[in-house]
């Protein structure tokens, strides 16, 4: 038996060997082979120039830089921060109330509709934008001046002032049902029981709401805002369609600036340089929230 | 055996039987794991040779008379199946370095002239020297020394001189179409200098119409409003240092200066509307075509399109008056990739589309044609055009496009005018925002 | 009193419902619009605005741009690519999480973080590197160059979520089977596979998915007309020179519609997967 036994778990690595490798070749080297790039200097073609730290110094120094991040910034406002709250009232309000009134059907429907956007590609959802904030037959001065409200009606993509913005109420709109289909689900986990108690105990909604649920699905909250926060940071699709980080840079982002620098500019190393610093940033996001997660559970 | 294996296997196999009905132990069978599609395309049959073509002109003059020289060529071989593929401008841009150095290449396709493009790729060795097959088949008399110098790049990828890369079939120049309806109702003549062309506009403006439309979404159609500008104190002499990388350009010079300070008072006093920034180039021209704005600033490319759109009133255009240099140049080049398969073929049709046939149908569209029958011409507005750039031509007048000299100067160059449109920056820091760029790649040559 | 809190309550009730519905059709109304403004004629639109309804079922804008795209191509390149993707990914991700799982081996903790770290790889990263690799082997410019990088990019994510799933698995059921002989592969294929078939097929879906809606990759490696997919078409349609507005809304009506379908069809997998994935 016990030399059968220990046998059991021998021979499982042969099953990884397509995967590891695969793994190898089509990420692990690139990713390596992008981050020597980010020490040279390129066209794209011919033999790359060794040059050290220069791109990175050109980076720091580089306004463009400063302006892609800052707008990574906002959208991660846009994709996680207001999602997340919107989502935990909307979730909780469908779940205890509209469920509870009208039915879980009702409440499955919304849920469905608020879902909708996030299965369209984003680039035909920043089509979609496009079309909507056009400033002359667009969707949204069409409503505003139907509204008699001309002097709100604008070139929201256009202007420096709005255009940020505008992107950002497109990315609110498509982003909206991830956290809210997550935390309906986790609602279902919490016993009845606690919010029996606390309504005896004379709690009002808002209290429960702080103080069991918000603290009951604090793992769901922890996720949605690590992954929305990350695809904020990787944006590319929807700035392609609808601005291509303009006007001059209002909408610039990390992943749009490294691209105009691959393909546009020819400045291959400094494109691959804002990718690794990129990829940086995330990586040590990701790995600084899984140890403040392992510490919470221990 | 113990116990716990004994419940554990009663256990197991009651979910086998629950989970999907087959009694797996008794029959540990082997198994062939599914397998996926593969998309290998289908092989095309070996005796038949493929001629890829890809351009991005659909919808324009260049594009029909391509059409027709395609048409031409497959009547010439009948053995041979011609593929074209439409591509974008943008596509191109991004992609075309790529694709070069790949094998996937089509057999002669379009790209966009300057150093930054066609000078790069040629740089690179990723194009066919041309120069002799030129001469063979006498495309250089066709060709006139100031087309040619967007054709021709040297070592260093710098146009103007050097072996011939490209091939272009067209010529093209920035003018100002105008609504001639408009000019009558209120009563004004086209200008003959640039303060009547802002007595002009001002005219307008007081009587509440927007006198000029400008797509700047698009950034490359406001370097063109600028360039004309700067042509009004730039010499021949700065137009080639800036153009050709060398000698001295002075970005704070009288010329620069001129041209941003002036391009601010334009979009001040409101010549482009509140909005420009967020027109895209098409809808700027529907402005037009609308008969919603009395001048229009852009290429002889749309020339085709102004002809098929407008038909409510009527037009006629000028150039930018009281200069002698004009933004335009030869048009936008055919090249034979270096990694072409069938570049006899390539040859033969860029021949078909210099030749008279498909240049007259190139004219008729309304495109400037460099080979046309102009007796078979007969819209006078497109005779006008023609001459047009006659005159220019005789007075070595090209001055080419101010987003050719430097790789990626196109987004530069245009996010900073979108910026100065915005009043973002100063028309001093519109000319530092420009310089920092041109000037880190002249050095890094 | 009870009267009256009756009718508070009846008022609160349906103002609750009011509202959510006027914030679903704002959710939706995009959707709306594109699919007006498919069916309008040019000059309708010129006429009446982008927020009317369309007067008739207008098809000839939407047959024109169907045409102008070659869309079937590209309907057929985007299901050919997506299904393989998803084939292969749960493939990929079942071999990897059955090592990693189920058998435990040494260094799993080292090679799950590489592919969660992978997970979170910014795309730009492998552009280039990848584009010489594909170029060298002849893949560039083919449909199987963007499965194979899809394939392993989603298979990182689907490696952590069925290794999660898998090591919660009971060991003496796997002790068991062993010990009624069946080999590593059987134990494979006629007992985790059956065991784990939801896991499976919420990965399908998401895969499909995820794949249908990429851009970045598709863009960079697919140059060929005939080789794109439906988003690039869409994308690509948008820049060409178009004087016209309701093509720009068919193009992207079409770019939208496939998922629509997609939706309706996996819906409740959807749903079961997102909360699955946000657990782990």
């Amino acid at each position: 038996m016990t030399h059968k036994g220990s046998s059991l778990y021998r021979g499982y690595a042969l099953f990884l060997l397509p995967g590891v490798l695969a793994f190898l070749v089509l990420i692990l080297f690139p990713f390596l082979a992008n981050i020597g790039l980010s020490f040279t200097k390129w066209s794209g073609v011919g033999k790359p120039v060794w040059i050290g730290l220069a791109n990175y110094e050109r980076a720091i120094s580089d306004s463009s830089f400063w302006a892609s991040f800052k707008n990574n910034l906002l959208l991660i406002v846009a994709m996680t921060i207001i999602p997340t709250i919107v989502g935990l009232f909307l979730a909780a309000f469908l779940f205890d109330y509209i469920a509870d009134k009208f039915g879980q059907g009702v409440a499955s429907i919304f849920r469905a509709g608020f879902y909708l956007p996030q299965i369209i590609p984003l680039v035909v959802a920043g089509i979609v934008w496009r079309w909507i904030y056009q400033p002359q037959w667009g969707a949204l001065n069409g409503l505003l001046r139907f509204l008699g409200l001309d002097s709100l009606a604008r070139p929201w993509l256009g202007d420096h002032s709005t255009a940020m913005y505008a992107v950002m109420g497109m990315m609110v709109w498509f982003q909206i049902g991830y956290p809210l289909v997550i935390f309906m689900a986790a609602l279902q986990r919490i016993d009845p029981e606690l919010y029996e108690a606390a309504a005896l105990d004379g709690a009002s909604w808002l209290q429960k709401f702080f103080r069991i649920t918000i603290h009951l699905i604090r793992p769901e909250i922890a996720v949605v805002v690590l992954t929305t926060a990350i695809h904020a940071l990787k944006i590319f699709a929807p700035i392609y369609s609808m601005t291509r980080g303009g006007p001059g840079k209002a909408t610039i982002v990390a992943s749009y600036f490294s691209y105009q620098n691959f393909f546009e500019r020819s400045n291959v190393g400094y494109g691959a340089t804002i990718a690794t610093i990129l990829t940086l940033i995330i990586v040590l996001l990701t790995i600084g929230f899984i140890l403040a997660q392992t510490r919470r559970e221990e | 055996m113990s116990s716990v294996y004994k419940t554990s296997r009663r256990h197991f196999l009651k979910l086998c039987v629950g989970t999907t009905g087959v009694l797996a132990l008794a029959a540990c069978a082997p198994i062939t794991p599914p397998t996926a599609p593969t998309a290998a395309p289908a092989p095309l049959p070996a005796e038949k040779r493929v001629f890829k073509v890809w351009h991005y002109e659909v919808g324009y003059a260049m594009g029909d008379s391509w059409a027709d020289a395609m048409e031409d060529f497959k009547a010439m071989h009948p053995d041979v199946e011609l593929v074209f593929e439409e591509k974008t401008f943008e596509q191109i841009m991004e992609t075309a370095r790529m694709i070069l150095s790949s094998q996937e290449v089509p057999d002669v396709m379009e790209i966009n002239k300057g150093n930054a493009t066609a000078g790069l790729y040629s740089k690179e060795g990723l194009l066919t020297d041309l120069t002799e097959v030129a001469k063979e088949r006498g495309w250089d008399k066709i060709l006139s020394p100031s087309v040619q110098t967007t054709c021709r790049y040297d070592e260093n990828g710098i146009m103007g001189s050097g072996k011939l890369y490209g091939v272009t079939t067209y010529g093209e120049f920035v003018m100002v179409y105008y609504n001639k309806d408009m000019f009558k109702q209120h009563g004004v003549e086209v200008p003959t200098s640039l303060e009547e062309f802002e007595a002009i506009a001002d005219k307008f403006l007081a009587e509440g119409i927007t006198p000029l439309t400008l797509g700047a979404a698009d950034l490359w159609p406001q370097t063109h409003n600028w360039q004309e500008l700067l042509l009004y104190k730039a010499d021949r002499e700065l137009i080639n240092n800036f153009q050709f990388l060398k000698g001295e350009v002075d970005f704070h010079g009288p010329a620069f200066s001129f041209a941003a300070e002036k391009f601010a008072e334009h979009i001040r006093k409101g010549y482009y509307g509140p909005n420009a920034n967020a027109v895209s180039y098409v809808d700027a021209n529907s402005v037009f075509f609308q008969g919603k704005a009395p001048m229009n600033l852009t290429g002889t490319w749309a020339f085709g399109e102004f002809m098929k759109q407008i038909k409510d009133f009527d037009w006629g255009m000028f150039l930018m008056p009281g200069k002698k240099l004009n933004t335009g140049s030869g048009g936008n080049l055919w090249i034979v990739p270096a990694h072409a398969k069938n570049k006899d073929l390539a040859y033969d049709f860029i021949d078909l589309t210099l030749a008279k046939k498909a240049q007259t149908v190139l004219a008729n569209a309304g495109g400037i044609a460099l080979n046309a029958d102009l007796s078979q011409v007969t819209d006078p507005k497109v005779r006008e055009l023609n001459a047009l750039f006659a005159t220019i031509i005789e007075n070595d007048g090209l001055a080419f496009y101010p987003d050719w000299p430097v790789p990626g100067y196109l987004d530069i160059l245009g996010g900073c005018l979108q910026d100065l449109i915005a009043g973002i920056k100063s028309p001093a820091e519109f000319n530092d925002c420009i310089a920092g760029p041109y000037n880190e790649y002249k050095a890094s040559l | 009193m009870v009267s009256k809190s009756l009718i508070a309550d009846g008022v609160s009730k349906s103002l609750s419902l009011v509202i959510l519905i006027v914030l679903l059709l704002a959710v939706l109304s995009p959707f709306a619009i594109i699919t007006f403004n498919t069916f309008k004629t040019e000059a309708e639109l010129y006429t009446r605005g982008p927020l009317s309804l369309p007067k008739s079922l207008d098809l000839t804008t939407l047959r024109e741009t169907w045409a102008r795209v070659d869309y079937t191509t590209k309907l057929m390149n985007s299901l050919v690519i997506s299904t393989a993707v998803a084939f292969l990914a749960v493939g990929l991700s079942l071999l990897n999480a059955y090592a990693l799982g189920i058998g435990q081996i040494r260094g799993r903790a080292f090679l799950l973080v590489l592919f969660i770290l992978a997970i979170t790889l910014p795309e730009e990263v492998l552009a280039y590197p990848l584009y010489y690799f594909f170029k060298s082997v002849g893949l560039y410019n083919t449909r199987l160059a963007v499965i194979l990088v899809l394939t392993v990019l989603h298979a990182s994510y689907g490696t952590y979520l069925l290794t999660s799933v898998f090591s919660v698995f009971s060991r003496e059921l796997i002790d068991a089977a062993m010990i009624d002989g069946c080999n590593k592969l059987q134990l494979l294929f006629k007992i985790i596979v059956p065991l784990s078939k939801p896991s499976l097929s919420v990965l399908f879906v998401f895969f499909f998915i995820w794949t249908w809606n990429a851009f970045f990759l598709p863009l960079i490696f697919l140059v060929s007309n005939t080789k794109q997919t439906v988003p690039l078409a869409a994308a690509v349609f948008q820049t060409q020179h178009e004087t016209l507005l309701t093509p720009q809304s068919a193009s992207a009506f079409l770019g939208v519609l496939p998922c629509l379908i997609f939706f309706v069809l996996f819906q409740r997998t959807l749903t079961k997967g997102i909360t699955v994935g946000a657990l782990k």
